[in-house]
């Protein structure tokens, strides 16, 4: 995947229609393929929250191991789902859509997140990015770093915010898939509740808390701030070219999932993850003739 | 349907608290060797704080 290297002195002088030809044109030359890093990405780490549940219950895999283990790969459900949500593996009709289907849905069942809630709160929010009713993930963001972490721990209480805001997009939306979806919802929340308790009256309290019940908070709140928060920070404006931002984390791309770029998925969707980087750099002129933010990245 | 799932996930704070508090506590008490006080069995404390925890987060719709 290659796009033309461009300077900001050969973008500077070109008008609005000529700029969005250009975008596109570097768009297009990371789009197209399968990702199957993300396909990988997905059952690989699927199978090893799943393993560990056996593993520890067998006493092969102490508890304090674990943990961190388990931590990290319900971090990791989200961004396969990611991709899956907006078709970029496969779209509806092609040959591989089951295989897109199949990661949304199996991605994120650590994270108790149903693939069709996640798809459709998702797609409202690429649509009203920011905007302070419509958009469902406005409850994530804050004025700061510690007014995050204030918020997020705030939003998981019981009268919280996020989960009632995906509950009103969906209502919202009205349609049978997004009914059908607050069903699956209920379902999926009732069942793992279920199973955390009937864990935990089974001997296997503390196995069940390091396992999902922890690890699923911690991951919920890495996963809110680098793909929710910082890309959206301050999260005052709407509008393409308005509403995302690119920036520079400490700990750099890998540990950031990616999420630097983010500019560049609200940009292009169907741009894979992992091609993002690429595109930014390659789109990056263009960028800075539109006046986004690229947080000095 | 509708109306029995809103009323379960309405009191899901408590259920959680002796659904699942209440044996974590138990098993974290058995775990540490800890003995309570009042002659109180680990159980009957488990269930006591996670029932009483379960109940504020229900009634006041904050776990904190």
């Amino acid at each position: 995947m290659s796009a033309p290297a461009l300077t900001e002195a050969q973008v500077a002088g070109l008008d609005d229609r000529a700029l969005i030809r250009l975008e596109k044109s570097i768009a297009e030359a990371f789009m197209g393929g399968v990702p199957w890093g993300s396909v990988t990405w997905a059952l690989v780490n699927t199978a090893v929250w799943l393993s560990l549940w056996p593993l520890t219950l067998s006493g092969v895999l102490p508890l304090w191991a674990a943990f961190p283990i388990a931590t990290v790969s319900i971090a990791l459900s989200y961004l396969p789902s990611h991709e899956a949500q907006h078709r970029i593996i496969a779209r509806a009709g092609d040959r591989l859509f089951w295989l897109n289907e199949l990661v949304g849905h199996v991605s994120t069942l650590s994270l108790v997140l149903p693939y069709d809630v996640a798809r459709l709160t998702h797609y409202e929010h690429h649509k009203h990015a920011n905007h302070p009713d419509l958009d469902p993930d406005i409850s994530t963001h804050a004025a700061g770093t510690l007014d995050f972490f204030r918020r997020s721990l705030a939003n998981r209480q019981p009268s919280g915010e996020s989960d009632k805001a995906y509950g009103e997009t969906l209502q919202r939306l009205g349609t049978p898939e997004a009914q059908r979806a607050m069903i699956v919802a209920a379902v999926y929340r009732l069942t793992y509740f279920s199973i955390l308790f009937a864990l935990a009256w089974s001997g296997h309290a503390l196995e069940a808390a390091l396992i999902w019940w922890l690890p699923r908070h911690l991951a919920a709140t890495y996963i809110q701030y680098y793909l929710s928060f910082a890309p959206h920070h301050p999260a005052k404006l709407q509008g393409r070219y308005r509403d995302t931002r690119a920036f520079r984390s400490p700990l750099g791309n890998i540990l950031t999932m990616g999420m630097q770029f983010h500019i560049i998925h609200h940009l292009y969707p169907r741009i894979p993850l992992m091609r993002t980087p690429a595109a930014y750099w390659a789109m990056r002129p263009v960028l800075t003739a539109r006046g986004c933010d690229l947080g000095g990245l | 349907m509708q109306r029995i799932l809103m009323g379960v996930f309405r009191i899901m704070p408590l259920l959680f608290g002796l659904g699942f508090l209440a044996p974590l506590l138990t098993q974290i008490i058995a775990r540490a060797g800890w003995t309570p006080p009042a002659g109180l069995s680990p159980l009957i404390l488990g269930l006591a704080v996670g029932g009483a925890w379960g109940g504020f987060a229900t009634l006041r719709g904050r776990w904190l």
